[in-house]
């Protein structure tokens, strides 16, 4: 349950501001100098502020737009993330997140002209070049939509823009404002599932799989461009059968055919990110599972990883074009 | 563990009262008073007495696995009623400009305020804001210990504009009395917050007993410690535990004992 919302005295005015905080006029509202008086301090608990997160309203002030990590992407020339959120309404136990800030508060950045003309500007010097922006790195791009209006801005701005590109990378159902819209061929949903088991155990408060693939469903309808991402395939004594029947629910429902991307990864997190999510949650079997670091990356033993993957490539392909397929190289 | 840290006696009364807390003869740097699970402070006026005696206090219980506090006291407003009470949410030090948020939680029965803490008495008040003199230390000296969701300031309101309570001892004690059940309903909020926190701690004789079974280097130590602290957490009680490394002679073969153990629980997520 949101608690309070902390607020900007600076961005008080701006319309996104105003009509966050009428929506959210129930609750107490604090007003701060700037975001990092409550998001940055160390004195905070992460897993006891996810009970009660507050919302801040806030502005990006730099780094609006960056470079994706190494690794990231779908083959694009280019690569590039941003985010108009930090932090998630949904709490999988998996998530990086967890271990990359000190808050769990969910951070909404209003001034989206500001990310819109960064995202201008690097396509124009990019011109003739794949562009793509990927949202959905540091939160859940559409679990807010109906607050934060984020398709309604981001999507026309990138219609707009012929050599952009963007991903939206979702475990939610909010696909209302989408359907609302025309369809843009360079902008791709990217739908997340891990198989029923591990989402019962470790998906706090994300949507059921058939409601997600329903929404799946509904946007292919509509025309809009989708891929799948099986990130991260968590290791459990029957994940095997488990994934297969995954598989089986997604595409009783959905034409592989029609799939723009699938991506498939199996659990793994930095070093550091591990050490503090672990801290956070030392009853959580999946931190207490046989796992290795390896180049700073904690995983599962790699015999173990590549006989996931093996497995889980080999069912995939049961049901998808060969092309379709981009796994995720984190190994380097 | 709940701290309560309050400046004058007065203020603590109430809660020294309803908790049947005992005064204790063994501390003489601040009148302290304990109870199970809980103790009460008296650091005396001001920003600087409330964060010593909190961070002396916090080093006499430096075992508890989680500490929780809260700054029980009065305050002048401008407007609010004289008897209103308030959880602060905003702590602004008049000195330094420095800002802190306690966190009270959704399930707050207390309404937020912030609340400027100046370093001498002041009856300039302004709007929107509650003074006090401690909140400021309080709030820099316990969050070094605990997180802002396990520290809160609880402050009743005494003197506004039309009315003074000053230094009517009793005054004092009625006001925060009134409130009290409020105040208890908030405690155990806290409390249970706290909890959550604490149990996931190894307790500390526990942890005596299991560093003593072998010589461990600080890093098998860091080893030992994440693996109990999943293990405690499932369903294996500290004897069983105990009882499945019982045939270990060296501490490598406890935490390959452990670490089996901890492999083959995890399966299952
Ligand atoms: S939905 Fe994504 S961003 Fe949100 S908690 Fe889960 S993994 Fe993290």
């Amino acid at each position: 349950m949101v608690s309070r919302v902390y607020i900007e005295a600076e961005i008080r005015d701006h319309p996104r501001a105003q009509q966050l905080l009428k929506r959210l006029h129930k609750l107490p509202v604090i007003e701060i100098e700037h975001f990092g008086e409550v998001f940055n301090p160390r004195a905070q608990n992460f897993r006891l502020q996810k009970k009660d997160p507050a919302i801040i309203i806030a502005a990006k002030n730099q780094g609006h737009v960056l470079a994706a990590p190494e690794g990231y992407g779908l083959g694009g020339d280019r690569n590039y993330y941003f985010s108009h959120m930090l932090n998630c309404i949904y709490d999988c136990r998996y998530c990086f997140l967890q271990g990359m800030y000190q808050s769990a508060h969910q951070l909404l950045f209003v001034n989206y002209e500001d990310f819109g003309a960064q995202i201008k500007h690097i396509a124009s010097r990019h011109q003739g070049q794949q562009v793509w922006f990927y949202s959905g790195y540091d939160c859940d791009s559409l679990a807010n939509e109906p607050m934060t209006g984020f398709t309604d801005y981001f999507i026309p701005l990138i219609a707009s823009v012929d050599n952009a590109w963007l991903e939206l990378r979702t475990k939610s159902t909010q696909v209302r404002s989408m359907l609302k819209q025309q369809p843009v061929s360079r902008v791709v949903t990217a739908f997340s599932f891990s198989d029923h088991f591990s989402h019962s155990k470790l998906e706090h408060g994300v949507p059921a799989i058939a409601r997600r693939i329903d929404a799946m469903r509904r946007l292919l309808d509509a025309g809009w461009a989708v891929g799948l991402r099986f990130d991260p395939v968590v290791y459990h004594q029957h994940y095997q059968t488990a994934f297969v029947q995954l598989l089986n629910d997604i595409f009783s429902e959905i034409d592989p055919q029609k799939l723009h991307s699938v991506s498939l990864g199996s659990f793994r997190l930095t070093r550091d990110h591990f050490r503090k999510v672990s801290r956070l949650y030392p009853e959580e079997p999946l931190f207490a599972q046989n796992l290795d670091l390896n180049n700073g990356i904690v995983s599962y033993p790699l015999e173990r990883e590549r006989e996931m993957i093996e497995f889980c490539e080999t069912q995939l392909m049961k049901h998808i074009p060969q092309q379709s397929y981009h796994p995720c190289e984190w190994h380097g | 563990m709940l701290i309560w840290v309050c400046a004058l006696h007065c203020e603590a009364k109430p809660v020294i009262d309803f908790y049947r807390l005992k005064k204790s003869h063994d501390d003489n740097a601040f009148d302290l008073y304990r109870g199970d699970n809980m103790a009460c402070i008296i650091s005396g006026i001001g920003k600087l007495a409330s964060a010593a005696a909190s961070a002396w206090i916090a080093a006499r219980y430096e075992d508890a696995p989680s500490i929780a506090w809260i700054n029980l006291g009065i305050a002048g407003a401008a407007s609010c009623e004289l008897g209103s009470i308030f959880a602060l949410n905003q702590v602004t030090d008049a000195d330094t400009g420095q800002r802190y948020y306690p966190a009270p939680g959704a399930d707050s029965v207390l309404p937020g305020y912030a609340c400027l803490t100046l370093g001498q008495p002041s009856e300039d008040y302004r709007e929107n804001q509650l003074y006090d003199m401690e909140a400021s230390g309080f709030m820099h000296s316990t969050l070094r210990f605990s997180s802002a969701e396990l520290t809160q300031s609880i402050k009743i309101v005494s003197d506004n504009q039309q009315h003074k309570t000053g230094k009517d001892r009793p005054r004092i004690s009625a006001l925060i009395h009134r409130h009290i059940e409020l105040i208890d309903q908030q405690a155990n909020s806290l409390l249970a917050l706290n909890q959550e926190i604490a149990t996931l701690e190894i307790p500390a004789e526990c942890w005596q007993q299991l560093t003593a079974m072998a010589h461990f280097s600080q890093t098998q130590k860091n080893r030992l410690r994440v693996l109990w602290r999943y293990l405690m957490n499932r369903d294996l009680s500290t004897e069983q535990l105990f009882g499945k490394i019982g045939s270990c002679a060296s501490s490598k073969a406890i935490i390959e004992a452990l670490e089996q153990l901890s492999y083959r629980e995890s399966e299952g997520l």
